[in-house]
């Protein structure tokens, strides 16, 4: 099939991204709805599940291979400090210890974003990097960490924006501590005006925690040379990322490097970026010619690895008695750590509700601290819980219904880019979660039930991207035994995307999907984009579907010249290619290949460029219905409904868990998860999984959930949007609207503990 | 246990005679020592060193180890053994990653020295199938889709496994107890209790939403 | 983490090995095991209880009470007949400890030797508890710790047993010098003003070997009540162990301890004689329980630990004269 090249520009994670991609010239016709196909949209089995039940799934922390030895980090106990000497004398003299890799051996190379060094002599969080031990044990690695001699100068540090912004505090980096110096801005029509035109101005601060990925398998990367071609087992949700920053660190050709992961155990965001680890591993194997293992441990996992930034919010709306929005401001601070990254949650202010007048200002400060990562919908998680509460205490001024109010305010075009959505469900989604819910239990009085235990209910809204686009490619093998091979450059989290991938081949081509292998997570393959910002399936599905229709197309003209008949006669169908006009005359896949030279077909398949003109988002809605003790504080959550625009749905069975997943993870940030840091020492107190809560099977909700969506008749052949991050916005902003809806107080700061309950309830 | 019979019961091996004699289904390791003089030189060596001798009996074959007191149970399965499908998650007996059947009930393997389940039945994840075969907690997992990572997974089925032994028809919320020992991070709790209560048999085929 | 594990056959070797420098007790190990993997507590000799026989019995005996040994696991408390019905407060309060996994694994003993939760003495800070000069939590975060009791250092004891245990005036029995002693549980669990390295009396060489609960008369009735943040699977926010009897309508005499509060498990006398004689049906549970806790001198982050055990005596209360 023809391509082309063309220019495209995604939204991954918090950012536009333009990459040259090939796309196929000719677009497929989009499928219809589900019940119309025979396998996609069917609740299939995961084809990986096997390996993950009988314990036979190799992650990276089980790989072992001959000789390997076993790599610890060595890190800064103090917030900010200087390395001023180092000695690893002793350390080296430890029986076992292969190699100490520090500033004094190790090439500079450049890391965050050209602030700081693979090993810096400027330490600046509890947690950064000092030395790294290769030993023939974990335990000798460890036990050598210790013998290292370290002289530090301690430095003033701060660990809060607040703190950060103030003119006379210790400066993160000689430059300052707000990123860029300024704050990221935007201006919509003209708020002044439209406070003025308002009958009605609410203005209210919100505050959410750090919180960490804490994903089970550790990071880890296993690294091992080849005379000069490296091979890097890792812990990744990007392959061809980790690939890329290896190769410029090491200086060394990408068409060196191969990075493979066949299952990891979660990511959330955190491993979209390689670690440092991952070099140190490279560098020491190639120094002592072993394949060399750097794992973290639980405590680093919570410090080093990224967190989703904490946020303080300063939202104001204007409304006028009819329930129409007429300004939105939002300013917010958010401690991105010791490196720069984002800590901007303005986004759904932006777009979620109709609104003229809009202006926002994201500070992104730097601190003393682990530096964030982006985490499971970055920004929108903090922007939504503030945003839907200020929503909910508007319409209550106004004495409206705070669904009603919402509908009155429902934006049909993105409102940034002034263009309309290639699907947008969003009030089928609230009528359903509504009725699910049973939204009209809940309290027009919030706080007036006369009871110890008080029940409410409220709800959020949802916006994300997950549309996807090019470059995303696949390759396809048929086999003489008509099964097939599907390589991909893609990752699978735990989302599903074997699945999928297995579903969509099987689809086209009309065959069970156990005939499907497929083969991921490998830089090897085609090209695929990261596993984040709900990309994965977009991009991705629709790349497979035009390798499998090319593969009909291919097996057509096969068919062609060997039954000496025209193309247009042939159909395709079920594995067999038989002539339309001539029911016997047919032939099967099996006997197709066998008669090609090669014995086997294959075909390139590309995702197809995103139309012009439109936004792709997802859309969704959750309600939550909670019971606040009054005597303890204890929020119990007993339901979430969740109903979802997320267009096709590919497989109901891993869809519904990683709603699931999302909203329970939304739970913990709600109610329990908090990385907490010793403002007097700078230090991190919840370095294990007892002092950071995440939920527990018992503080699973029921959950009852709706798509309301088919398909997404725009965005690509599949029509699929992902779910992955929209899962999770809502929830805490849910959560936080129903405890409001029981107690008739406002808790403006995450997580929603029993100490906070009695506070407001109590003095 | 299982189903099956229960493994036969091995008498303590007097290490200070140095050679073993081989026993069907059991397994001496001395990393990376072949012949028997350097064995016994290797293992002399370890003694002193403080490394202690011990009888280990996993998924009914026997082990029988040199390791260093400190060593965990958890460190041996997958070290020594390389039976990874027991995973340390948080390595503090916090996460249920490790757990694993001891003498039928579940516990956290990286909390326990591995010197405490001497002569003890363990039982892992790899031992809940026959053969190639799946245990039917294992296709329930599977049919249910009790897992997302998949990660956690093994400590989660063991844990199913240790609650479905004592009580073949547990309550939900003796499932819930039963199974709130084990962190989930994708949180895929939902199909994991509809995973344990298929197994249990309170489902049917076909309601896998 | 290095050391020589020891197994001793009987009590007599037992406390041998225990007098070797740097020497610890060691049965289900699910705690110290952590601690010393962090380098918390870094023991040269570690000497495993469970080879000694004789620890692992629950015996009652009518008209005396209930002896525990202190190999006994959690579990076997949690699922104990004559326990549940003799003494629910007991068995609920090992129901709620930890996880499934650690109640097949924890031990009384172990139970009532834990170490604090501390997030400051369970990481490194070098705080009072490991000879240190500070108390990180007194003006840092410290939502979790004691609003009673306090000082220098300022901790809450973990453990859920021991506040059960307090409530039935348990004693605990002891290995000391060559025989077995039976301590008063209030008396085993020390103040960090008399010693803010450890939490209990125990002496090298010492051990714990079981306990010991009087019996109590048939007409009481017990529970316990434990509050926490998740679910389950947490340490308790504060819990109350609670014993009353009452007669009509009047509560003849009540035994009280709570946990959460204070840096040893907390017994109020003063509150468990105002208990006594109240009827029910009046407001005075209300003038009673408002005064609890009244000389609390809590940190900066938890005062609400007052109206909470305040609350949470309420429906004690409530639910069991009921």
């Amino acid at each position: 099939m023809a391509v082309k090249i063309i220019k495209s520009k995604n939204f991954v994670e918090t950012d536009f991204v333009e990459s040259l991609a090939e796309v196929p010239v000719e677009e497929y016709k989009p499928w219809p709805e589900n019940d119309k196909l025979k396998i996609v949209g069917k609740p299939v089995s995961r084809i990986d599940a096997y390996e993950k039940v009988s314990g036979t799934a190799s992650y990276t922390t089980d790989k072992f291979l001959p000789n390997m030895v076993y790599g610890k980090i060595l890190r800064s106990p103090h917030p900010n400090a200087i390395l001023k000497n180092l000695n690893t004398e002793k350390a080296e003299k430890l029986e076992g210890v292969l190699k100490i890799l520090s500033f004094k051996n190790c090439p500079e190379i450049s890391w965050y974003y050209d602030t700081s060094l693979l090993f810096d002599k400027n330490l600046r969080y509890q947690g950064d990097e000092v030395a790294c031990v290769a030993a023939i044990s974990e335990r000798i690695a460890l036990e050598a960490l210790k013998l290292i001699e370290v002289e530090y100068e301690t430095l003033p540090f701060v660990t809060t924006a607040s703190e950060a912004m103030m003119s006379e505090s210790p400066k993160v980096h000689g430059w300052g501590n707000i990123l860029d110096g300024k704050p990221d801005t935007y201006v919509r029509g003209d708020v002044e005006k439209g406070f003025n035109e308002a009958d009605q101005i609410i203005e209210e601060e919100f505050n959410t925690q750090v919180v960490v990925h804490n994903p089970t398998e550790v990071h880890c990367s296993l690294a091992n040379w080849d005379d000069d071609k490296l091979t890097i087992w890792d812990s990744t949700q990007a392959i061809f990322s980790v690939r890329d920053t290896v190769a410029a660190s090491l200086k060394i050709p990408s068409s060196k490097v191969r990075v493979i992961k066949k299952f990891m155990g979660g990511g959330f965001g955190s491993k979209l970026e390689a670690g440092k680890h991952t070099i140190m591993a490279a560098l020491i194997s190639r120094d002592i010619g072993k394949p060399v293992f750097i794992s973290v441990d639980r405590k680093e996992m919570n410090l080093a690895v990224g967190n989703r930034p904490d946020s303080n919010q300063k939202l104001k709306i204007g409304v006028k008695k009819d329930g129409t929005i007429t300004a939105l401001s939002h300013i917010s601070y958010g401690s991105v750590g010791a490196y720069p990254d984002s800590a901007g949650c303005s986004w759904p202010l932006k777009t979620i509700y109709l609104c003229p007048n809009v202006k926002t200002e994201e500070y992104s400060v730097l601190t003393n601290s682990g530096r964030s990562r982006a985490m499971r919908a970055p920004g929108h998680v903090q922007g939504t819980f503030a945003l839907e509460a200020i929503i909910d205490d508007a319409a209550e001024k106004i004495g409206m219904d705070p669904l009603e109010f919402r509908l009155k305010n429902y934006a049909e075009t993105d409102q940034v880019f002034n263009v309309p959505y290639t699907s947008k469900k969003l009030k089928d989604a609230y009528l359903k979660g509504a009725e699910i819910i049973r939204w009209k239990r809940r309290n027009k009085t919030p706080g007036s039930q006369n009871s110890e235990v008080k029940n409410g209910i409220g709800m959020a809204t949802q916006i994300w991207w997950g549309g996807g686009g090019p470059p995303a490619y696949a390759a396809l093998k048929l086999n003489r035994d008509s099964s097939i091979n599907v390589f991909a450059g893609s990752q699978d989290l735990g989302t599903g995307t074997y699945t999928f991938i297995a579903q969509v081949a099987a689809e086209v081509l009309e065959i069970p999907v156990e005939k499907i292998k497929v083969d991921i997570g490998d830089t090897d393959f085609p090209y695929c984009p990261l596993s984040g910002g709900s990309m994965t399936a977009p991009s991705v599905a629709p790349a497979i579907r035009d390798a499998a229709e090319q593969m009909k197309g291919k097996l057509i003209s096969a068919a062609a010249a060997i039954l000496n008949l025209p193309e247009e006669e042939l159909m395709y169908s079920q594995g067999l290619v038989s002539s339309i006009k001539e029911k016997d005359k047919k032939i099967s896949i099996t006997e197709i290949v066998s008669k090609t030279r090669n014995r086997e077909l294959i075909t390139n398949g590309a995702r197809e460029k995103n139309p012009d003109g439109y936004a792709t988002n997802s859309f969704g809605v959750q309600f939550a219905d909670v019971s606040v003790d009054t005597l303890t504080g204890k929020v119990k959550v007993n339901k979430i409904a969740a109903a979802y625009d997320i267009g096709r749905t590919l497989n109901p069975k891993t869809l519904y868990n990683q709603i699931h997943g999302g909203i329970i993870q939304g739970l913990g940030y709600a109610l329990f998860e908090e990385r907490l840091l010793d403002r007097k020492t700078g230090k991190v107190l919840t370095t294990n999984l007892h002092s950071y809560k995440i939920p527990t099977i018992k503080d699973a909700p029921e959950i009852e959930i709706a798509i309301v969506s088919q398909f997404d008749p725009l965005n690509s052949s599949i029509g699929v949007k992902g779910v992955g991050e929209p899962a999770i916005i809502p929830t805490a902003a849910a959560i936080g609207n129903a405890v409001y809806n029981a107690i008739g107080k406002r808790i403006r700061s995450l997580p929603i503990t029993p100490d906070k309950i009695i506070k407001a309830l109590y003095s | 246990m299982n189903d099956k019979s229960s493994p036969r019961k091995f008498s303590r091996r007097k290490f200070v005679q140095g050679v073993s004699t081989t026993i069907i289904g059991s397994y001496v390791l001395t990393p990376g020592v072949s012949k028997i003089s350097e064995k016994l030189e290797a293992e002399t060596k370890e003694i002193a060193s403080g490394k202690k001798p011990l009888n280990l009996i996993v998924n009914k074959v026997r082990y029988e180890l040199m390791i260093s007191p400190e060593t965990t149970l958890a460190e041996v399965l997958r070290n020594e053994l390389k039976l990874t499908g027991t995973k340390l998650i948080c390595n503090h007996g916090e996460c249920g990653g490790c757990t694993v059947l001891l003498n039928g009930e579940a516990i956290y393997s990286c909390q326990m020295l591995a010197l405490d389940a001497g002569e003890k039945e363990v039982t892992t994840i790899e031992g809940l199938l026959t053969g190639e075969e799946l245990h039917p907690i294992q296709k329930a997992f599977v049919e249910h889709d009790g897992l997302q990572c998949g990660y956690c997974t093994p400590g989660q089925i063991i844990a199913a496994q240790a609650i479905l032994l004592k009580n073949s028809q547990p309550s939900k919320e003796e499932i819930l107890t039963g199974m709130s020992g084990n962190l989930c991070r994708c949180a895929a709790y939902p199909n994991i209790l509809k995973s344990v209560l298929a197994a249990a048999g309170y489902l049917t085929e076909g309601t896998n939403r | 983490m290095k050391f020589e594990y020891h197994q001793p056959k009987n009590l007599k070797e037992a406390g041998k090995y225990l007098l070797l420098n740097n020497s610890i007790p060691f049965s289900g190990g699910t705690d110290i095991l952590a601690l010393m993997k962090d380098g918390i507590v870094n023991p040269d000799h570690v000497v495993n209880l469970k080879t000694i026989d004789g620890l692992s019995d629950i015996k009652f005996e009518t008209g005396k009470g209930l002896s525990i040994g202190a190999l006994v696991k959690i579990k076997e408390i949690s699922q104990n007949q004559m326990i549940a019905e003799n003494f629910p407060v007991l068995k609920i309060a090992a129901s709620e400890i930890a996880s499934p996994q650690l109640r097949n694994m924890g031990t009384v003993g172990g139970n009532l030797c834990q170490r604090p939760r501390c997030m400051y003495f369970r990481d490194d800070f070098d705080c009072i508890r490991k000879g240190g000069g500070t108390c990180y939590a007194f003006e840092g975060f410290n939502k979790y710790h004691c609003i009673i009791g306090g000082g220098p250092c300022y901790i809450v004891h973990p453990s859920d047993l021991a506040v059960a245990l307090l409530a039935l005036d348990a004693a605990v029995i002891i290995y000391s010098d060559g025989k077995q002693k039976q301590i008063p549980i209030d008396d085993f669990y020390i103040l960090p003003e008399s010693d803010a390295m450890s939490e209990t009396i125990l002496k090298p060489g010492e051990f714990v070997t079981g306990i010991f609960i009087p019996e109590l008369k048939s007409e009481a009735r017990s529970t316990y009540f434990k509050f926490k943040e998740r679910d389950v699977w947490d340490f308790a926010i504060v819990s109350v162990a609670a014993i009353i009897r009452k007669n009509n309508g009047i509560i003849e005499w009540g035994s009280f301890a709570f946990g959460g509060v204070a840096p040893k498990p907390w017994l109020d006398n003063a509150f468990n004689k105002s208990i006594a004689g109240i009827r029910v049906a009046s407001g005075s549970i209300e003038n009673v329980v408002t005064k609890a806790f009244d000389n609390a001198q809590p940190l900066q982050l938890n005062s609400y630990k007052i109206p909470l055990v305040r609350n949470i005596l309420r429906r004690v209360i409530t639910q069991l004269s009921a």
